[in-house]
């Protein structure tokens, strides 16, 4: 490239690398953040819309040069706040049974095993519908990978109280479950 | 209940500090009691994530959204721009002239031609030596009548020229021919 004309495609190749790096980051994160949603109580077609959404926002916010640190906290936060709100517009329970479709899980070699994992996972299902709000919501971003202190920024709490928390689900789903 | 138990699901999620967690491994080996706790909550962390993943995937549809279409479909007009661009920006070697069109030609095909050129169009410098210009293949033809830009009366009827224009890399013109 010759030296003329690295001013005027610089912009283009880093308008490029950002459509690159948001590419990979939606590939990367999609599931994760549909998942969260659903198990939170959206439908399907509401957690795409939001997913959609959050990355529109995301897209947005490089453009207009926000930061791009905690990118992964950024769009759960995103995502998580709009689904918070179309719950209450549609006035739903914010803590939807997570119910899934016990048939489709067992997949073990024996009838017996395929009974006694059923069993296990309504007891499991049971034990989450006990949990308090924050307690589901640290332990759905947990299983969706985010560490304790991203957990804290979509949440709004500090690292210290989502530890606790986290802690505090595991011993009641282990004591409701038997385990 | 043992003192350490408190930072056994921490320890599991790797979110305890380097000698904080020394100090937890070194007690799980010593004490039964928290050996325990620790595979159950392992087993429950794992139970979970596997409930989750169910109650998820048996809502989530397998289908793509439109936002892989619309960041691909960025990426490759962005790609486009930057090859659309690049040449107008490095010398290129004089194209051959090509064979002179009549007038009237020209004004019964322009718009056809004008549709034609708007998908191939693309800025292709010259060389600057005057006294070796030629034209190059026209890129962009625009017809514009002669009311538009001479006084009614100024141009006989009938009468139409074609401009051949060149324009240079920093986009003014480089090279102008009139012909009748």
């Amino acid at each position: 490239m010759s030296g003329d004309s690295l001013p005027l495609t610089l912009p283009f190749s880093s308008f490029a690398t950002d459509v690159c790096e948001a590419t990979t980051l939606y590939r990367e994160l999609r599931k994760p953040l549909l998942r969260y949603l659903v198990c939170l109580g959206l439908s399907t077609d509401e957690a795409q819309d939001v997913v959609q959404d959050a990355f529109l926002s995301l897209q947005k916010h490089i453009a207009a040069g926000g930061s791009q640190e905690n990118v992964r906290s950024w769009l759960f936060r995103v995502a998580h706040n709009r689904a918070r709100n179309r719950q209450h517009s549609y006035d739903r329970r914010f803590s939807a049974p997570l119910d899934p479709e016990i048939d489709s899980i067992a997949d073990e070699s024996t009838p017996e095993q395929a009974v006694l994992e059923k069993e296990k996972f309504r007891r499991l299902g049971e034990a989450i519908r006990l949990l308090t709000q924050p307690e589901r919501e640290c332990l759905l971003l947990r299983a969706g990978g985010l560490r304790y202190r991203e957990i804290g920024e979509v949440l709004g709490i500090p690292t210290s109280t989502v530890g606790d928390i986290v802690d505090r689900a595991i011993r009641k789903l282990v004591e409701k479950c038997n385990v | 209940m043992c003192d350490s138990s408190g930072s056994l699901v921490a320890w599991i999620d790797g979110e305890l500090g380097e000698s904080e967690s020394a100090t937890v491994e070194q007690h799980v080996l010593a004490c039964a009691e928290c050996r325990s706790r620790l595979d159950a909550y392992q087993e429950m962390s794992h139970a979970f994530v596997a409930y989750f993943e169910a109650a998820s995937a048996s809502k989530t549809p397998r289908r793509l959204t439109y936002w892989v279409p619309v960041l691909s479909g960025t990426a490759a007009i962005t790609a486009l721009l930057l090859m659309f661009l690049r040449p107008a920006l490095e010398p290129t070697p004089l194209p051959a002239p090509v064979a002179t069109v009549s007038p009237t030609a020209v004004l019964e095909a322009a718009p056809e031609m004008a549709r034609r050129t708007a998908r191939r169009h693309r800025i292709v410098p010259v060389q600057t030596a005057k006294t070796n210009w030629s034209p190059a293949e026209p890129d962009i033809q625009i017809t514009i009548p002669a009311e538009a830009m001479f006084p009614p009366g100024a141009v006989p009827e009938g009468v139409s020229f074609v401009a051949d224009l060149s324009l240079a890399p920093d986009g003014s013109v480089e090279g102008l021919r009139l012909q009748p």
